[in-house]
């Protein structure tokens, strides 16, 4: 089994890729050519723009932004940006209060809409008061192919808190415009300002011109003598927040949109068609733009990108559509805020123009080039029925009925490739246990939770009733645990034990005494987002000392029954588990399953093994296998690991059909199916190899010994 | 303005799809050209399915305000997939079109969890895949990348970046990928070289020998005349089956249980031969501690796992076996009588991790194994013989009826397999399943083409969920 001994403080640095290229790029000067992803531009931007301060949590797929500066400490102590690595959205939206009082920029970071929802509290009591200095919110919008979260708008929160929102079209120029934009605009509007990127424009590569960056005139190399002097028009409390209220309406939204006019924000593309227009989301423009080219009608459509689809500009909404017959709306996700809108506006001014969008485009779902280029067809036909778009639709029908051909060919939906535990990943254990347990017990409800063990709720496992948002899976049993005989189980990261688990669960639960069982995954790091350091990754970035205990932290909340297990010791783990649910014990019973993330641990400890070898030291390999002549083909071990290590092959033996179990060379050793050939009975198939490199001259004398011992014995 | 060159690229979690594009960009760059990708990759674990795309302009010029960031369906010029299964998902998603697509594919298959996870063989037909790659793009370039890499040393990344070069698609020279490669820094010479076999491969420049899972004959003397015997009383086509199962049984146990091999064997129909003797060596060399200790004490046995752990000559190597014998176990090797009263105890299993490259621990195998002499007394084997008997009954008693229901009741022996509660639930699942169809049909109460039929569905079902449920209903459903 995987020796795993605690790591001395300070030995686990950021183990998930490093970032000397990105660190360089932040540092070019005016005039040089900056190339990288979309993300990585926006994080320059920031730096040229002069933030005093960043902060943010981690989420596809923003993390970069935040990753990227952790490692570059150096410029920003030059240039004197605090950077706060929050444990929350909340935390990371109260970090921009700052900007309330002082004269400085800031920006955080998250993943939407999640983390919107989160940070929903402070950006309330933000957006209220407003802001002085230029705050900036940039939100990984989740939406779409590859999205891992409940499909839902941002957009409503601009909407409900008066904050303006940027949806950059995905270009690196405009991306980064935008984002230097939104600081003078937040500035000028006493707003904050959010900016979403999709998925697909966070990773776009592109190239633009850098400037200098601009250190911030207040910061921590600059400090403030004194802090800024009461004023309770800044404090969101009654009864400045009536104030508030009717500031957002009368003086920041009416100065919101003299600026996006002004500062051109809101791009607009000539066309010949005078009589037709198409108004976009910015960040849905490409799409767009390629489905004209497509229908063979691009540059003929007067087209209006929405940069700022927060606020809308009544004026220049009016102007564009009121001398055309036909507009379409291309507005992604539901509900659709900017139709609804752009209808409301023009009904108001009895501008007649025919208002094309959701009727010709899906309510629901991203919109992918299949979409809009069928959406525009539609729209094209019933408004414009002079263009001859023949040819183009017999390509796209041509495309699509080859399609259905090929997937009749193919006969049926293909095997999906859900994403599941890494191979030696110290989750998988628990999960195996469980599984184990549920042979025993029979089923049992399973409250699950973000994070990579929210892959257990996929093949092969299957475990999971329900899933309430990042370390809510405590709090989410409260009510299922009184109405079930057998006792809940909750499963929660130590992410999410830190990022709400702990109050929103924990604390709840002891305060009403509830009766469940809590198994927090304690692997170190927040390892589905790049394995960023969290208060018990041991060793703080800052100082190299533990910040905080996860079992401490829990004595210390009053919590009796509490059992820290290594993860791969399956039997251990399933005794554990045997016991939490059967023990007379009331109360809250959790067991902490500690294991370090196996990504984090090979990328930290593969540099450390070469260099040994390299030195010739004696190092032992350990993997496992499966002896082919003695499985069987029945695949109970993949059943209950999952391990992509453990694969099948054809089976040796003239006389069998099915395929038999393997272990590939991406083993890491760490015995999870050996333990649970042990704990499940399985089969005698696996065995564990451990190979001598640079073995001493003991080492081989035993072993030629033994070898000629056992040659001799061998039969066959 | 001329069009873009669209690029989609099809890839798993660690193959490095995002390192291909990398190199992409910086040699396009490089050149001048106007670029742009983006990617889906997925989350931060080595799993699931990632898919990257780019668009490359065909030459320096004014390129479009615009560039797309979503593949449109039609209009894919470059498919590029590290494993078929994935380029059968591009082509199943209509990116990959006959008019337009070149697909440059690795051909070997990494089975998705689904299909390892199945109780038999899961994997989808990867014919139906070779065909709809042919069928359904353009162009192909198809080897195994897999296999390059590791000829090669290198990555499958840099196998499909020289396969793209190889392919001529893109207006970027070989030298421009290659110093995209270098510029990266990360394993110079080993990307190099697998590019190089990438673009040898690509080019026809290299041949790739197929590599085949060969099936193991077991090796065995003394078994001559025993094979003359065979040759003689079945049918040709089944020879290689019946000569296996000879050999095996041998090795197994000893030439007076091969002869009873051939005893069985002789009343069998014709057509039906090969299949039952197929499944008979199978039952009949059945999964008891002894077997399980011949089969680690060979002296092939030992040189296996040192390939397959990839221990270079000169590296001792130390083997820990896993194992957990119970009362079912022990019991199977006791005399009936003892068996029985053993089994009535409550269940025990005690863990042993024998290590079997030291003397102490190879020689306790190896005594276990000695005691091949006294399988034929012990409970375990009387047991089986009389399964065993009873199926062969069975089968004779179906070819009359019809050939197809008796090949399906010799079919059945898939299921009784395996070790521990795996054995146990497909010998439960097998009972059922002659109790509840094949007795009735055998009885006269169901049609034998239908009887037929209901055995295959009650087979497939018994191997669809570990929990029976599936067998459950197919077998309501029967009855019904």
């Amino acid at each position: 089994m995987l020796d795993q001994p605690q790591l001395p403080v300070a030995q686990r640095t950021n183990p998930e890729r490093s970032f000397k290229e990105e660190v360089r790029a932040l540092r070019l000067g005016e005039g040089e050519i900056f190339r990288g992803e979309g993300i990585l531009a926006v994080t320059k931007a920031i730096l040229q723009a002069g933030v005093s301060y960043v902060g943010g949590y981690q989420g596809a797929p923003v993390s970069h932004l935040v990753d990227v500066l952790v490692e570059s400490q150096d410029l920003l102590d030059e240039l004197g940006v605090h950077l706060e690595t929050c444990t929350n959205e909340a935390s990371a939206a109260a970090l921009l209060g700052a900007s309330i009082n002082y004269p400085i920029r800031g920006c955080v970071t998250w993943k939407s809409i999640v983390g919107t929802n989160v940070a929903a509290d402070a950006l309330s009591n933000l957006a209220s008061p407003g802001v002085i200095g230029g705050a900036l919110i940039v939100v990984g919008e989740d939406y779409g192919e590859g999205a891992s979260v409940i499909q839902e708008r941002t957009q409503a929160y601009a909407l409900k808190s008066s904050v303006w929102l940027m949806d950059p079209r995905p270009s690196l120029p405009t991306i980064v415009h935008c984002t230097e934009k939104a600081f003078e605009f937040s500035e000028a509007t006493n707003t904050p300002v959010m900016m979403e990127l999709r998925i697909r424009a966070c990773h776009v590569t592109g190239e633009f011109m850098a400037k200098d960056n601009k250190p911030p005139a207040i910061s921590r190399n600059a400090r403030l003598a004194e802090p800024a002097a009461h004023n309770y028009d800044r404090i969101s409390h009654p009864p400045s927040t009536y104030a508030h209220e009717k500031l957002k309406v009368e003086v920041r939204q009416p100065a919101a949109e003299r600026f996006i006019v002004e500062q051109g924000l809101n791009e607009f593309f000539a066309g010949d068609r005078s009589d037709l227009g198409i108004i976009v989301q910015g960040g849905i423009t490409n799409v767009l733009m390629r489905g004209l080219d497509r229908l063979e009608v691009e540059g003929k459509i007067p087209t209006l990108v929405l940069n700022v689809t927060h606020p809308l500009v009544p004026d220049q909404i009016a102007d564009f559509c009121k001398s055309k017959r036909a507009v379409l709306i291309v507005e992604e996700g539901s509900p659709d805020y900017i139709e609804q809108a752009i209808h409301v506006l023009l009904r108001k001014r009895d501008i007649g123009t025919k208002i094309y969008g959701k009727d010709v485009l899906p309510m629901a779902g991203e919109y992918t080039a299949e979409v809009v280029t069928e959406g525009l067809l539609k729209f094209l036909t019933l408004s414009a029925n002079d263009i001859d778009l023949s040819a183009p639709r017999a390509r796209f029908e041509a495309a699509r009925a080859g399609r259905a051909e090929a997937q009749k060919m193919l006969g049926g939906p293909l095997p999906l490739r859900p994403p599941g535990f890494c191979v030696g990943c110290p989750e998988r254990p628990v999960f195996s246990a469980i599984k184990l347990l549920e042979r025993e017990v029979g089923k049992v409800h399973i409250s699950s939770d973000i994070g990579c063990h929210s892959f257990a709720t996929l093949a092969p496992f299957n475990l999971g009733n329900s899933i309430l948002g990042f370390g809510m899976s405590l709090a989410a049993a409260g009510a299922v645990a009184p109405v079930m005989q057998k006792r809940t189980i909750s499963v929660m990261g130590d992410g999410g034990f830190w990022h709400n688990g702990l109050l929103s669960g924990v604390a709840s639960s002891m305060f009403n005494r509830g009766d469940r069982v809590l198994v927090i995954m304690q692997n170190g790091y927040t390892s589905a987002t790049g394995a960023q350091f969290i208060p018990n990754t041991s060793g703080n970035r800052r100082d190299g000392e533990t910040t905080s205990d996860i079992a401490a932290t829990l004595k210390a909340m009053g919590v009796k029954w509490l059992r820290t297990i290594r993860t791969y010791n399956v039997a251990t783990m399933l005794g554990s588990l045997r016991e939490a649910m059967n023990t007379k014990e009331p109360g809250l019973k959790v067991i902490v399953a500690d294991g370090e993330c196996q990504l984090a641990r090979q990328r930290r400890v593969r540099p450390q093994i070469a260099a040994q070898l390299k030195r010739g030291e004696r190092v032992v390999r350990t993997r496992y296998g499966v002896d082919d002549e003695v499985c069987t083909g029945d695949h109970s071990c993949i059943r209950l690991s999952g391990c992509p290590s453990l694969v099948v092959k054809p089976s040796p033996d003239p006389l069998r059909t099915d395929p038999v179990a393997s272990v590939n060379n991406g083993c890491v050793g760490c015995g999870l199916c050996g333990e649970v050939a042990d704990a499940a009975v399985l089969c005698p198939s696996f065995y564990e190899a451990d190979i001598v490199q640079n073995a001493t001259w003991w080492d081989r004398l035993v072993w030629r010994i033994r070898s000629s011992v056992i040659g001799a014995l061998a039969h066959g | 303005m001329s069009k873009s060159i669209n690029i989609l690229v099809g890839a798993l979690g660690g193959d490095g799809g995002g390192v291909l594009c990398d190199w992409i960009v910086a040699a396009a760059q490089a050149q001048g050209l106007g670029v742009q990708a983006t990617q889906i990759p997925g989350v931060a674990q080595r799993t699931g399915a990632t898919t990257y795309y780019l668009e490359v302009m065909p030459a320096v010029g004014p390129r479009p305000t615009v560039l797309a960031l979503n593949p449109a369906i039609g209009e894919v010029d470059v498919a590029l997939a590290t494993e078929l299964l994935e380029a059968g998902r591009m082509i199943f998603n209509g990116f990959v079109t006959p008019d337009r697509t070149v697909l440059i594919a690795s051909t070997h298959r990494v089975l998705s969890i689904g299909e390892r996870a199945a109780m038999g063989d899961g994997s989808f037909d990867v014919g139906r895949l070779l065909r709809a790659v042919k069928e359904r793009s353009k162009t192909q370039i198809l080897f195994d990348m897999d296999q390059a890499a590791e000829e090669s040393g290198g990555v499958i990344n840099a196998v499909l970046l020289g396969a793209l070069a190889g392919s001529g698609k893109l207006p970027i020279p070989d030298a421009a990928f290659e110093a995209a490669i270098r510029e990266g820094g990360k394993s110079v010479d080993t990307n190099l070289a697998a590019f190089a076999f990438g673009r040898g491969h690509a080019r026809g420049e290299l041949e790739q020998a197929v590599r085949e899972h060969r099936k193991r004959q077991s090796a065995v003397q003394g078994a001559e005349d025993l094979i003359e015997r065979a040759r003689k009383d079945f049918p040709v086509a089944s020879l290689d089956i019946v000569e296996e199962g000879i050999r095996r049984l041998v090795a197994y146990q000893d030439r007076g249980y091969a002869a009873l091999y051939l005893d069985r064997l002789k009343d069998i129909d014709p057509a039906l031969v090969r299949d039952v003797a197929r499944h008979l060596a199978v039952r009949m060399s059945f999964e008891d501690v002894i077997r399980v200790a011949q089969a680690k004490t060979s002296r092939e046995r030992l040189e296996r796992v040192r390939a397959e752990v990839r221990a270079k000559p000169h590296e001792p190597v130390e083997i820990t076996e896993h194992f957990k014998p119970g009362n079912e176990e022990i019991a199977a090797l006791l005399p009936p009588a003892a068996a029985r009263w053993l089994m009535a105890r409550p269940k025990f299993n005690i863990s042993m991790h024998v290590r079997s490259t030291t003397i102490w621990g190879f020689a306790r195998l190896r005594f276990l194994a000695g005691l091949r002499w006294w399988r034929p007394h012990s409970h375990r084997f009387v047991e089986e013989q009389a399964e065993i008997e009873r199926w062969l009954q069975a089968i004779r008693s179906a070819q009359v009826l019809s050939p197809d229901l008796a090949r399906e009741i010799a079919e059945l022996a898939r299921l009784v397999k395996g070790y521990g509660d795996t054995y146990a639930r497909g010998l439960g699942n097998y009972r059922r399943i002659s109790d509840e169809v094949i007795a009735p049909a055998l009885a006269g109460r169901l049609a034998p083409p239908k009887a037929a039929d209901a055995v295959a569905n009650a087979r497939v079902a018994a191997l669809a969920d570990p929990e029976g449920e599936s067998l459950s209903r197919t077998l309501a459903a029967i009855a019904a």
